[in-house]
């Protein structure tokens, strides 16, 4: 009987890290097509899903391996839901608003030329601040 | 029209970068956010800039500006994981251009 119940438990351990990789590979790949969703509670549900099947895992009773993969569903179930509560960001009281003039600026291009913001006048721009490409 | 980027990676890595996105745009390297500070979007919330690179991010922000260098419309995003995507730019630019 009690081998019975690590089966169980080593099955949900696996079950447990499947569930956080397929959920993990999604995310990066939509991170990479900057396609993340604004509403990511089913993101969230799943790692949270994976984390408690690895808790399930260890309730039930495993085998080494089954602690393995149930440690790790753990361990990505709740960082990345935990990376999702930090995202929240916001600008300074003094950031720009619709209907100011934006300040003059330089900066490099990529290819090391020098950008002079004055040269955008007198046709519409488009002007898109990003994180950059990590 | 003119479309500008602005991002704290060195311009290296920019130009590593921009086959990413296939964009035909002047990307420019802001490490010290010389331009974001300008423009007041350094983000003032909880996060930290990638490892051995720029001390803090950009709230990602588009801007539509005129030929004044006025700005006509701004998308801004609360969340850093979320970028203003191409259906809300090109549906901007046509309430504020045409």
């Amino acid at each position: 009987m009690k081998t019975g119940t690590k089966k169980v438990g080593t099955t949900l351990g696996f079950l447990a890290l499947a569930v956080a990789a397929v959920t993990v590979a999604l995310w990066f790949r939509q991170i990479d097509q900057v396609d993340i969703p604004e509403d990511k509670t089913a993101y969230v549900s799943f790692f949270l899903l994976a984390a408690a099947l690895g808790v399930g895992a260890f309730v039930a009773g495993t085998r080494w391996f089954g602690g393995v993969a149930a440690a790790l569903a753990i361990i990505i179930g709740s960082f990345f839901p935990f990376t999702v509560a930090i995202s929240r960001q916001e600008v300074a009281a003094d950031a720009i608003r619709v209907g100011d003039a934006i300040p003059a600026f330089s900066a490099l291009d990529e290819n090391g030329e020098l950008f002079e913001s004055k040269t955008l006048a007198g046709k519409p721009a488009l002007i898109k601040f990003f994180r950059g490409h990590w | 029209m003119q479309i500008v980027t602005v991002c704290a990676d060195t311009p290296e890595e920019i130009r590593e970068g921009r086959g990413k996105h296939g964009l035909k745009a002047r990307m420019l390297s802001d490490r010290d956010l010389a331009v974001t500070d300008a423009f007041g979007l350094r983000n003032q919330g909880i996060h930290s800039g990638p490892p051995g690179g720029a001390e803090a991010l950009p709230v990602p922000t588009s801007l539509l500006i005129d030929g004044d260098g006025k700005v006509l419309w701004m998308d801004q995003s609360e969340n850093y994981q979320r970028r203003s995507g191409p259906e809300v730019v090109l549906a901007a630019l046509q309430k504020h251009l045409d």
